[in-house]
Protein backbone atom coordinates (compact mmCIF):
# COMPACT_ATOMS: atom_id res chain seq x y z
CA UNK A 1 0.00 0.00 0.00
CA UNK A 2 1.70 3.16 -1.13
CA UNK A 3 -0.82 5.95 -1.25
CA UNK A 4 -0.17 9.60 -1.84
CA UNK A 5 -2.37 12.36 -0.54
CA UNK A 6 -4.24 13.98 -3.42
CA UNK A 7 -3.94 17.72 -4.03
CA UNK A 8 -7.62 18.11 -3.32
CA UNK A 9 -7.40 16.49 0.09
CA UNK A 10 -4.37 18.58 1.02
CA UNK A 11 -6.25 21.75 0.13
CA UNK A 12 -9.24 20.57 2.12
CA UNK A 13 -7.06 19.86 5.12
CA UNK A 14 -5.48 23.30 4.82
CA UNK A 15 -8.86 25.06 4.65
CA UNK A 16 -10.05 23.19 7.70
CA UNK A 17 -7.00 24.41 9.61
CA UNK A 18 -7.15 27.93 8.16
CA UNK A 19 -10.71 28.39 9.32
CA UNK A 20 -11.04 26.06 12.26
CA UNK A 21 -7.78 26.23 14.22
CA UNK A 22 -9.39 28.08 17.11
CA UNK A 23 -13.14 27.72 16.63
CA UNK A 24 -13.56 25.23 19.45
CA UNK A 25 -10.92 26.61 21.80
CA UNK A 26 -10.79 25.78 25.47
CA UNK A 27 -8.14 26.41 28.07
CA UNK A 28 -7.69 22.68 28.47
CA UNK A 29 -7.26 21.44 24.91
CA UNK A 30 -6.64 24.71 23.04
CA UNK A 31 -6.10 23.91 19.33
CA UNK A 32 -6.31 20.13 19.61
CA UNK A 33 -9.74 19.89 17.99
CA UNK A 34 -8.79 22.17 15.14
CA UNK A 35 -5.84 19.87 14.50
CA UNK A 36 -7.97 16.73 14.62
CA UNK A 37 -10.38 18.17 12.07
CA UNK A 38 -7.56 19.26 9.77
CA UNK A 39 -6.02 15.77 9.84
CA UNK A 40 -9.35 14.00 9.36
CA UNK A 41 -9.55 14.21 5.54
CA UNK A 42 -5.93 13.10 5.23
CA UNK A 43 -6.38 10.11 7.51
CA UNK A 44 -9.60 9.14 5.76
CA UNK A 45 -7.89 9.13 2.40
CA UNK A 46 -4.75 7.28 3.46
CA UNK A 47 -6.38 4.45 5.38
CA UNK A 48 -9.17 2.23 4.11
CA UNK A 49 -10.39 0.52 7.23
CA UNK A 50 -12.11 2.23 10.11
CA UNK A 51 -9.69 0.71 12.63
CA UNK A 52 -6.62 2.10 10.87
CA UNK A 53 -8.24 5.51 10.59
CA UNK A 54 -9.04 5.56 14.29
CA UNK A 55 -5.57 4.45 15.21
CA UNK A 56 -4.02 7.17 13.06
CA UNK A 57 -6.28 9.97 14.26
CA UNK A 58 -5.53 8.99 17.82
CA UNK A 59 -2.01 10.35 17.39
CA UNK A 60 -3.43 13.83 17.08
CA UNK A 61 -5.45 13.76 20.28
CA UNK A 62 -2.29 14.91 22.06
CA UNK A 63 -2.42 18.51 23.29
CA UNK A 64 -1.58 21.12 20.68
CA UNK A 65 -1.22 24.89 20.88
CA UNK A 66 0.91 27.30 18.89
CA UNK A 67 0.57 30.51 16.88
CA UNK A 68 -2.01 29.07 14.48
CA UNK A 69 -1.03 31.06 11.40
CA UNK A 70 2.63 30.19 11.34
CA UNK A 71 1.59 26.86 12.87
CA UNK A 72 0.15 25.83 9.48
CA UNK A 73 3.68 24.66 8.69
CA UNK A 74 3.42 22.04 11.45
CA UNK A 75 0.12 20.72 10.09
CA UNK A 76 1.76 20.48 6.66
CA UNK A 77 4.72 18.56 8.07
CA UNK A 78 2.50 16.05 9.87
CA UNK A 79 0.48 15.54 6.67
CA UNK A 80 3.73 14.47 5.02
CA UNK A 81 4.66 12.27 7.98
CA UNK A 82 1.26 10.60 7.99
CA UNK A 83 1.73 9.78 4.34
CA UNK A 84 5.10 8.22 5.16
CA UNK A 85 3.60 6.25 8.00
CA UNK A 86 0.80 4.93 5.79
CA UNK A 87 3.42 3.83 3.28
CA UNK A 88 5.07 1.81 6.03
CA UNK A 89 8.22 3.89 6.46
CA UNK A 90 10.17 2.79 9.47
CA UNK A 91 10.67 5.08 12.46
CA UNK A 92 7.56 7.10 11.68
CA UNK A 93 5.25 6.20 14.51
CA UNK A 94 3.05 7.86 17.12
CA UNK A 95 6.02 8.90 19.16
CA UNK A 96 7.98 10.39 16.28
CA UNK A 97 5.03 12.46 15.04
CA UNK A 98 4.07 13.73 18.47
CA UNK A 99 7.67 14.38 19.44
CA UNK A 100 8.01 16.58 16.39
CA UNK A 101 4.72 18.36 17.07
CA UNK A 102 5.56 19.01 20.69
CA UNK A 103 9.07 20.13 19.81
CA UNK A 104 7.93 22.57 17.17
CA UNK A 105 4.92 24.21 18.76
CA UNK A 106 6.99 26.19 21.25
CA UNK A 107 9.48 27.80 18.85
CA UNK A 108 6.81 28.36 16.19
CA UNK A 109 4.57 30.06 18.76
CA UNK A 110 7.46 32.29 19.80
CA UNK A 111 8.36 33.31 16.24
CA UNK A 112 4.72 33.61 15.19
CA UNK A 113 3.69 35.76 18.13
CA UNK A 114 6.59 38.16 17.78
CA UNK A 115 6.84 38.22 13.99
CA UNK A 116 3.27 37.88 12.71
CA UNK A 117 1.13 39.19 15.55
CA UNK A 118 3.72 41.45 17.15
CA UNK A 119 5.28 42.97 14.02
CA UNK A 120 3.49 42.40 10.71
CA UNK A 121 -0.01 43.15 12.02
CA UNK A 122 1.01 46.32 13.94
CA UNK A 123 2.92 47.60 10.88
CA UNK A 124 -0.12 47.06 8.66
CA UNK A 125 -2.41 48.60 11.27
CA UNK A 126 -0.03 51.54 11.64
CA UNK A 127 -0.13 52.24 7.91
CA UNK A 128 -3.90 51.69 7.87
CA UNK A 129 -4.44 54.16 10.71
CA UNK A 130 -2.34 56.67 8.82
CA UNK A 131 -4.55 56.23 5.76
CA UNK A 132 -7.69 56.53 7.88
CA UNK A 133 -6.72 59.83 9.50
CA UNK A 134 -9.74 62.08 9.66
CA UNK A 135 -12.15 59.16 9.59
CA UNK A 136 -11.72 57.85 6.07
CA UNK A 137 -12.59 54.14 5.68
CA UNK A 138 -9.71 53.75 3.20
CA UNK A 139 -7.20 52.51 5.79
CA UNK A 140 -9.57 49.93 7.25
CA UNK A 141 -10.32 48.57 3.78
CA UNK A 142 -6.60 48.53 2.96
CA UNK A 143 -5.94 46.45 6.07
CA UNK A 144 -8.78 44.00 5.36
CA UNK A 145 -7.50 43.32 1.84
CA UNK A 146 -3.73 43.29 2.41
CA UNK A 147 -3.76 41.36 5.67
CA UNK A 148 -6.15 38.67 4.47
CA UNK A 149 -4.32 38.09 1.19
CA UNK A 150 -1.06 37.89 3.14
CA UNK A 151 -2.49 35.56 5.79
CA UNK A 152 -4.28 33.22 3.39
CA UNK A 153 -1.55 32.81 0.79
CA UNK A 154 1.22 32.94 3.37
CA UNK A 155 -0.35 30.16 5.41
CA UNK A 156 -1.07 28.15 2.31
CA UNK A 157 2.51 28.52 1.18
CA UNK A 158 4.05 27.36 4.46
CA UNK A 159 1.51 24.54 4.77
CA UNK A 160 2.55 23.19 1.39
CA UNK A 161 6.22 23.79 2.15
CA UNK A 162 5.78 21.79 5.34
CA UNK A 163 4.25 18.92 3.38
CA UNK A 164 6.92 19.00 0.66
CA UNK A 165 10.00 19.49 2.77
CA UNK A 166 9.05 17.99 6.12
CA UNK A 167 11.36 19.02 8.92
CA UNK A 168 13.52 21.06 6.52
CA UNK A 169 10.72 23.60 6.19
CA UNK A 170 11.34 24.70 9.74
CA UNK A 171 15.05 25.16 9.21
CA UNK A 172 14.13 27.94 6.84
CA UNK A 173 12.31 29.65 9.68
CA UNK A 174 14.67 29.04 12.58
CA UNK A 175 17.99 28.85 10.71
CA UNK A 176 20.56 31.60 10.21
CA UNK A 177 18.93 33.00 7.11
CA UNK A 178 15.56 32.98 8.80
CA UNK A 179 17.05 34.81 11.73
CA UNK A 180 18.50 37.49 9.44
CA UNK A 181 15.09 37.99 7.85
CA UNK A 182 13.36 38.09 11.21
CA UNK A 183 15.83 40.57 12.64
CA UNK A 184 15.39 42.85 9.64
CA UNK A 185 11.60 42.72 9.85
CA UNK A 186 11.78 43.48 13.57
CA UNK A 187 13.95 46.49 12.73
CA UNK A 188 11.35 47.67 10.24
CA UNK A 189 8.73 47.13 12.93
CA UNK A 190 10.63 49.18 15.50
CA UNK A 191 10.91 52.19 13.17
CA UNK A 192 7.25 52.03 12.11
CA UNK A 193 6.07 51.64 15.71
CA UNK A 194 8.12 54.71 16.59
CA UNK A 195 6.34 56.63 13.85
CA UNK A 196 2.96 55.28 14.97
CA UNK A 197 3.71 56.38 18.54
CA UNK A 198 4.71 59.88 17.47
CA UNK A 199 1.70 60.27 15.17
CA UNK A 200 -0.99 59.05 17.54
CA UNK A 201 0.12 59.22 21.14
CA UNK A 202 -0.34 62.64 22.61
CA UNK A 203 0.56 63.19 26.24
CA UNK A 204 0.56 66.88 27.04
CA UNK A 205 1.01 68.84 30.22
CA UNK A 206 -0.93 71.95 31.18
CA UNK A 207 1.68 73.02 33.71
CA UNK A 208 2.63 76.70 33.62
CA UNK A 209 4.34 79.12 35.97
CA UNK A 210 3.39 82.74 36.03
CA UNK A 211 5.37 85.38 37.91
CA UNK A 212 3.35 87.45 40.36
CA UNK A 213 1.58 90.28 38.55
CA UNK A 214 2.63 89.13 35.07
CA UNK A 215 0.02 88.39 32.42
CA UNK A 216 1.96 85.82 30.43
CA UNK A 217 3.39 82.74 32.14
CA UNK A 218 7.19 82.67 32.06
CA UNK A 219 7.24 78.91 31.85
CA UNK A 220 4.97 76.85 29.65
CA UNK A 221 6.31 73.38 30.35
CA UNK A 222 4.84 71.83 27.21
CA UNK A 223 6.61 74.37 24.99
CA UNK A 224 9.87 73.78 26.82
CA UNK A 225 9.55 70.04 26.27
CA UNK A 226 8.74 70.53 22.61
CA UNK A 227 11.80 72.68 22.10
CA UNK A 228 14.01 69.97 23.61
CA UNK A 229 12.51 67.08 21.66
CA UNK A 230 9.08 67.10 20.02
CA UNK A 231 6.87 64.52 21.68
CA UNK A 232 9.19 64.36 24.70
CA UNK A 233 6.42 63.62 27.19
CA UNK A 234 4.74 60.96 25.03
CA UNK A 235 8.05 59.20 24.47
CA UNK A 236 8.85 59.48 28.17
CA UNK A 237 5.62 57.83 29.27
CA UNK A 238 6.07 55.06 26.67
CA UNK A 239 9.60 54.29 27.89
CA UNK A 240 8.33 54.40 31.48
CA UNK A 241 5.59 51.86 30.64
CA UNK A 242 8.13 49.70 28.80
CA UNK A 243 10.38 49.81 31.86
CA UNK A 244 7.55 48.66 34.11
CA UNK A 245 6.45 45.89 31.72
CA UNK A 246 9.79 44.54 30.58
CA UNK A 247 12.14 45.28 33.46
CA UNK A 248 9.83 45.19 36.48
CA UNK A 249 7.63 42.42 34.99
CA UNK A 250 4.42 44.19 35.94
CA UNK A 251 1.29 43.02 34.10
CA UNK A 252 -0.29 45.37 31.52
CA UNK A 253 -3.46 45.62 33.60
CA UNK A 254 -1.54 46.81 36.66
CA UNK A 255 0.38 49.33 34.54
CA UNK A 256 -2.96 50.66 33.30
CA UNK A 257 -4.21 50.98 36.89
CA UNK A 258 -1.02 52.80 37.83
CA UNK A 259 -1.67 55.23 34.96
CA UNK A 260 -5.11 55.91 36.40
CA UNK A 261 -3.47 56.85 39.70
CA UNK A 262 -0.88 59.02 37.93
CA UNK A 263 -3.62 60.70 35.90
CA UNK A 264 -5.63 61.40 39.05
CA UNK A 265 -2.69 62.95 40.92
CA UNK A 266 -1.65 64.81 37.78
CA UNK A 267 -5.09 66.36 37.42
CA UNK A 268 -5.15 67.26 41.13
CA UNK A 269 -1.88 69.19 41.01
CA UNK A 270 -2.65 70.73 37.63
CA UNK A 271 -0.02 68.87 35.64
CA UNK A 272 -2.71 67.40 33.40
CA UNK A 273 -5.76 69.34 32.35
CA UNK A 274 -7.73 68.20 29.33
CA UNK A 275 -9.50 71.60 29.24
CA UNK A 276 -12.94 70.15 28.96
CA UNK A 277 -16.05 72.12 28.31
CA UNK A 278 -19.48 71.46 26.98
CA UNK B 1 -28.27 58.29 19.69
CA UNK B 2 -30.33 55.11 19.93
CA UNK B 3 -29.27 51.70 18.72
CA UNK B 4 -32.15 49.64 17.31
CA UNK B 5 -32.61 45.93 18.03
CA UNK B 6 -31.63 45.12 14.48
CA UNK B 7 -28.43 47.15 14.67
CA UNK B 8 -27.56 45.61 18.03
CA UNK B 9 -28.19 42.12 16.62
CA UNK B 10 -25.89 42.74 13.64
CA UNK B 11 -23.15 43.92 15.99
CA UNK B 12 -23.78 40.82 18.11
CA UNK B 13 -23.23 38.63 15.07
CA UNK B 14 -19.94 40.36 14.31
CA UNK B 15 -18.92 39.80 17.93
CA UNK B 16 -19.45 36.04 17.43
CA UNK B 17 -17.22 36.10 14.36
CA UNK B 18 -14.48 38.31 15.68
CA UNK B 19 -13.52 37.04 19.08
CA UNK B 20 -10.52 34.96 20.01
CA UNK B 21 -11.68 31.88 19.79
CA UNK B 22 -14.06 33.21 17.16
CA UNK B 23 -16.21 31.79 14.44
CA UNK B 24 -14.74 33.87 11.65
CA UNK B 25 -11.50 31.92 11.95
CA UNK B 26 -8.26 33.30 13.35
CA UNK B 27 -7.05 35.37 10.42
CA UNK B 28 -10.32 36.79 9.18
CA UNK B 29 -12.23 36.76 12.47
CA UNK B 30 -9.88 37.65 15.28
CA UNK B 31 -7.12 39.42 13.34
CA UNK B 32 -9.37 41.26 10.90
CA UNK B 33 -12.89 41.82 12.21
CA UNK B 34 -11.67 41.87 15.81
CA UNK B 35 -9.17 44.70 15.31
CA UNK B 36 -10.73 47.91 16.64
CA UNK B 37 -9.92 49.81 13.43
CA UNK B 38 -12.00 47.33 11.41
CA UNK B 39 -14.58 47.15 14.22
CA UNK B 40 -14.84 50.92 13.89
CA UNK B 41 -15.64 50.58 10.20
CA UNK B 42 -18.26 47.89 10.86
CA UNK B 43 -19.87 49.84 13.73
CA UNK B 44 -19.76 52.99 11.62
CA UNK B 45 -21.54 51.29 8.71
CA UNK B 46 -24.14 49.63 10.95
CA UNK B 47 -24.84 52.74 13.01
CA UNK B 48 -24.76 55.08 10.04
CA UNK B 49 -21.74 57.22 10.93
CA UNK B 50 -18.65 55.81 9.28
CA UNK B 51 -16.43 58.76 10.10
CA UNK B 52 -17.02 58.64 13.87
CA UNK B 53 -16.77 54.86 13.82
CA UNK B 54 -13.34 54.92 12.19
CA UNK B 55 -12.08 57.70 14.47
CA UNK B 56 -13.22 55.89 17.61
CA UNK B 57 -11.75 52.68 16.17
CA UNK B 58 -8.36 54.37 15.69
CA UNK B 59 -8.38 55.65 19.28
CA UNK B 60 -8.98 52.14 20.61
CA UNK B 61 -6.73 50.45 18.09
CA UNK B 62 -3.77 52.29 19.58
CA UNK B 63 -4.38 50.86 23.02
CA UNK B 64 -4.69 47.38 21.57
CA UNK B 65 -2.12 47.60 18.79
CA UNK B 66 -0.10 44.83 20.42
CA UNK B 67 -2.84 42.48 21.45
CA UNK B 68 -0.87 39.25 21.47
CA UNK B 69 -2.37 36.32 23.33
CA UNK B 70 0.59 34.16 24.26
CA UNK B 71 -0.53 30.69 25.26
CA UNK B 72 -4.17 31.70 25.15
CA UNK B 73 -4.13 34.19 28.00
CA UNK B 74 -5.85 37.45 27.22
CA UNK B 75 -5.67 40.82 28.90
CA UNK B 76 -8.57 42.21 26.90
CA UNK B 77 -11.26 40.76 24.72
CA UNK B 78 -11.49 42.09 21.16
CA UNK B 79 -15.18 41.34 20.75
CA UNK B 80 -15.91 43.51 23.79
CA UNK B 81 -13.53 46.29 22.69
CA UNK B 82 -14.75 46.39 19.10
CA UNK B 83 -18.45 45.61 19.34
CA UNK B 84 -19.41 46.87 22.80
CA UNK B 85 -16.75 49.52 23.46
CA UNK B 86 -16.92 51.26 20.08
CA UNK B 87 -20.75 51.58 19.90
CA UNK B 88 -20.88 52.83 23.51
CA UNK B 89 -18.06 55.29 22.89
CA UNK B 90 -19.88 56.56 19.80
CA UNK B 91 -23.03 57.07 21.87
CA UNK B 92 -21.05 58.82 24.59
CA UNK B 93 -19.36 61.17 22.11
CA UNK B 94 -22.73 62.09 20.59
CA UNK B 95 -24.24 62.56 24.01
CA UNK B 96 -21.43 64.79 25.25
CA UNK B 97 -21.36 66.63 21.96
CA UNK B 98 -17.68 65.90 21.40
CA UNK B 99 -16.00 65.69 18.02
CA UNK B 100 -14.54 62.21 17.47
CA UNK B 101 -11.58 63.77 15.66
CA UNK B 102 -10.63 65.99 18.59
CA UNK B 103 -8.08 65.00 21.19
CA UNK B 104 -10.79 64.94 23.86
CA UNK B 105 -12.96 62.66 21.76
CA UNK B 106 -10.06 60.26 21.17
CA UNK B 107 -9.24 60.23 24.89
CA UNK B 108 -12.81 59.50 25.89
CA UNK B 109 -13.02 56.69 23.34
CA UNK B 110 -9.76 55.12 24.54
CA UNK B 111 -10.79 55.19 28.21
CA UNK B 112 -14.17 53.77 27.40
CA UNK B 113 -12.90 51.01 25.20
CA UNK B 114 -10.22 49.93 27.64
CA UNK B 115 -12.71 49.72 30.49
CA UNK B 116 -15.08 47.59 28.43
CA UNK B 117 -12.25 45.50 26.97
CA UNK B 118 -10.87 44.65 30.37
CA UNK B 119 -14.27 43.65 31.68
CA UNK B 120 -14.75 41.68 28.46
CA UNK B 121 -12.14 39.07 29.40
CA UNK B 122 -15.01 37.45 31.30
CA UNK B 123 -16.56 36.69 27.91
CA UNK B 124 -13.36 35.02 26.70
CA UNK B 125 -13.17 32.69 29.67
CA UNK B 126 -16.91 32.04 29.42
CA UNK B 127 -16.65 30.95 25.78
CA UNK B 128 -13.61 28.77 26.42
CA UNK B 129 -15.34 27.11 29.36
CA UNK B 130 -18.55 26.31 27.49
CA UNK B 131 -16.42 24.88 24.64
CA UNK B 132 -15.19 22.28 27.12
CA UNK B 133 -18.65 20.71 26.98
CA UNK B 134 -18.46 20.33 23.19
CA UNK B 135 -14.94 18.98 23.41
CA UNK B 136 -16.15 16.41 25.89
CA UNK B 137 -18.66 15.24 23.31
CA UNK B 138 -15.82 15.12 20.78
CA UNK B 139 -13.56 13.00 22.98
CA UNK B 140 -16.33 10.59 23.65
CA UNK B 141 -17.08 10.10 19.98
CA UNK B 142 -13.40 9.49 19.16
CA UNK B 143 -13.22 6.91 21.90
CA UNK B 144 -16.37 5.26 20.60
CA UNK B 145 -14.80 5.09 17.17
CA UNK B 146 -17.09 7.63 15.55
CA UNK B 147 -15.10 10.30 13.72
CA UNK B 148 -18.04 11.93 11.97
CA UNK B 149 -18.93 14.05 14.99
CA UNK B 150 -15.55 15.81 15.09
CA UNK B 151 -16.53 18.38 12.47
CA UNK B 152 -19.76 19.23 14.24
CA UNK B 153 -17.85 19.69 17.50
CA UNK B 154 -15.26 21.97 15.98
CA UNK B 155 -17.37 24.02 13.57
CA UNK B 156 -21.02 23.99 14.65
CA UNK B 157 -21.46 23.56 18.40
CA UNK B 158 -19.25 26.55 19.37
CA UNK B 159 -22.00 28.74 17.92
CA UNK B 160 -23.96 27.98 21.08
CA UNK B 161 -21.06 29.23 23.22
CA UNK B 162 -21.03 32.41 21.18
CA UNK B 163 -24.75 33.03 21.34
CA UNK B 164 -24.41 32.95 25.12
CA UNK B 165 -21.09 34.77 25.50
CA UNK B 166 -20.96 37.09 22.46
CA UNK B 167 -24.35 37.69 20.91
CA UNK B 168 -26.48 38.24 24.00
CA UNK B 169 -23.98 40.41 25.94
CA UNK B 170 -23.47 42.68 22.91
CA UNK B 171 -27.21 42.90 22.31
CA UNK B 172 -27.90 43.91 25.91
CA UNK B 173 -24.97 46.31 26.28
CA UNK B 174 -25.75 48.12 23.03
CA UNK B 175 -29.41 48.52 23.96
CA UNK B 176 -28.62 49.68 27.49
CA UNK B 177 -25.79 51.92 26.35
CA UNK B 178 -27.71 55.14 25.73
CA UNK B 179 -29.54 55.29 29.10
CA UNK B 180 -26.30 54.32 30.84
CA UNK B 181 -24.32 57.10 29.20
CA UNK B 182 -27.05 59.59 30.16
CA UNK B 183 -26.80 58.43 33.73
CA UNK B 184 -23.02 58.85 33.80
CA UNK B 185 -23.39 62.28 32.25
CA UNK B 186 -25.83 63.35 34.92
CA UNK B 187 -23.62 62.30 37.81
CA UNK B 188 -20.22 63.18 36.42
CA UNK B 189 -19.98 66.72 35.06
CA UNK B 190 -17.37 67.38 32.38
CA UNK B 191 -15.34 69.87 34.42
CA UNK B 192 -15.25 67.59 37.48
CA UNK B 193 -12.22 65.74 38.72
CA UNK B 194 -13.53 62.30 37.69
CA UNK B 195 -14.04 63.28 34.06
CA UNK B 196 -10.73 65.10 33.84
CA UNK B 197 -9.01 61.99 35.18
CA UNK B 198 -10.90 59.79 32.75
CA UNK B 199 -9.78 61.90 29.79
CA UNK B 200 -6.20 62.09 31.01
CA UNK B 201 -6.12 58.31 31.41
CA UNK B 202 -7.42 58.05 27.86
CA UNK B 203 -4.45 59.99 26.56
CA UNK B 204 -2.00 57.90 28.61
CA UNK B 205 -3.40 54.45 27.76
CA UNK B 206 -2.02 54.18 24.21
CA UNK B 207 1.45 54.35 25.79
CA UNK B 208 0.82 50.94 27.33
CA UNK B 209 -0.14 49.52 23.93
CA UNK B 210 3.05 50.80 22.33
CA UNK B 211 5.10 49.66 25.34
CA UNK B 212 3.78 46.09 25.05
CA UNK B 213 4.97 46.07 21.45
CA UNK B 214 8.34 47.47 22.44
CA UNK B 215 8.70 44.75 25.04
CA UNK B 216 8.67 42.25 22.17
CA UNK B 217 10.84 44.20 19.79
CA UNK B 218 13.49 45.66 22.07
CA UNK B 219 16.00 42.99 22.94
CA UNK B 220 19.07 45.16 23.18
CA UNK B 221 19.56 48.88 23.73
CA UNK B 222 20.27 49.57 20.06
CA UNK B 223 16.73 48.46 19.19
CA UNK B 224 15.53 51.54 21.05
CA UNK B 225 17.51 53.68 18.60
CA UNK B 226 15.35 52.31 15.78
CA UNK B 227 12.18 53.11 17.70
CA UNK B 228 13.37 56.68 18.29
CA UNK B 229 14.39 56.99 14.65
CA UNK B 230 10.78 56.33 13.72
CA UNK B 231 9.54 58.62 16.48
CA UNK B 232 11.79 61.43 15.30
CA UNK B 233 10.78 60.98 11.66
CA UNK B 234 7.14 61.51 12.57
CA UNK B 235 7.35 63.92 15.52
CA UNK B 236 10.18 66.23 14.44
CA UNK B 237 10.17 65.89 10.67
CA UNK B 238 6.43 65.40 10.24
CA UNK B 239 6.83 62.41 7.91
CA UNK B 240 3.63 60.37 7.55
CA UNK B 241 3.30 56.67 8.26
CA UNK B 242 3.49 55.33 4.72
CA UNK B 243 6.66 57.32 4.04
CA UNK B 244 8.12 56.25 7.37
CA UNK B 245 7.48 52.63 6.37
CA UNK B 246 9.43 53.14 3.14
CA UNK B 247 12.38 54.54 5.10
CA UNK B 248 12.08 51.69 7.60
CA UNK B 249 12.05 49.18 4.73
CA UNK B 250 15.29 50.65 3.39
CA UNK B 251 16.99 50.17 6.74
CA UNK B 252 15.63 46.63 6.98
CA UNK B 253 17.01 45.68 3.56
CA UNK B 254 20.44 47.12 4.39
CA UNK B 255 20.42 45.20 7.66
CA UNK B 256 19.45 41.98 5.86
CA UNK B 257 22.26 42.36 3.31
CA UNK B 258 24.83 42.95 6.05
CA UNK B 259 23.61 39.90 7.96
CA UNK B 260 23.77 37.73 4.84
CA UNK B 261 27.31 38.87 4.10
CA UNK B 262 28.25 37.92 7.64
CA UNK B 263 26.67 34.48 7.25
CA UNK B 264 28.39 33.68 3.94
CA UNK B 265 31.69 34.95 5.34
CA UNK B 266 31.37 32.72 8.34
CA UNK B 267 30.60 29.78 6.09
CA UNK B 268 33.49 30.42 3.71
CA UNK B 269 36.28 29.41 6.01
CA UNK B 270 38.56 30.20 8.89
CA UNK B 271 40.32 33.24 7.40
CA UNK B 272 37.73 35.57 8.83
CA UNK B 273 38.04 34.07 12.26
CA UNK B 274 41.74 34.98 12.19
CA UNK B 275 40.81 38.51 11.23
CA UNK B 276 38.60 38.84 14.22
CA UNK B 277 41.34 37.63 16.49
CA UNK B 278 43.67 40.34 15.21
CA UNK B 279 41.21 42.93 16.36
Amino acid sequence: MNKKISKKTLTKSFHKWYYGNLTCFSQEHMQTFGYLCAMLPIVEELYDTKEEQLKAIHTYTAFFNTEPQLGAVIVGITAGLEEARAAGTEDVDDEAINGLRAGLMGPIAGIGDSLVVGTVIPILLGIAMGMSTGGSPLGAIFYIIVWNLFAYFGMRFIFNKGYDLGGKAVEFLVGEKGEAIRESITMLGAIVIGAVAASWVSVKTAFTMTAAGAEEPFLVLQDTFDSVYPGFLSAGVIVFCWYLLAKKKISPLKVMLLLVVIAFIGVLIGFFDPNLQY
Amino acid sequence: MEISWLQAAILGLFACLSSMPGLGGTSFGNYTLGRPLIGGLVCGVVLGDIQSGILVGIAMQLVYIALVTPGGTVSADVRAVSYIGIPLAMIALKSYGLDAASLDGQSLAASFGTMVGTLGTVLFYGTATINLVWQHIGWKSVEDGDLSKLNIVNYVLPWISHIICSFIPVLIMCKMGAPMVDLIKEYLPMDGLAMKTLFTVGSLLPCVGIAILLKQIVVKASDFVMFFLGFTLAASLGINLVSATVIAGTFAIINYRIKMVMITKKASGSIDVDDEEDI
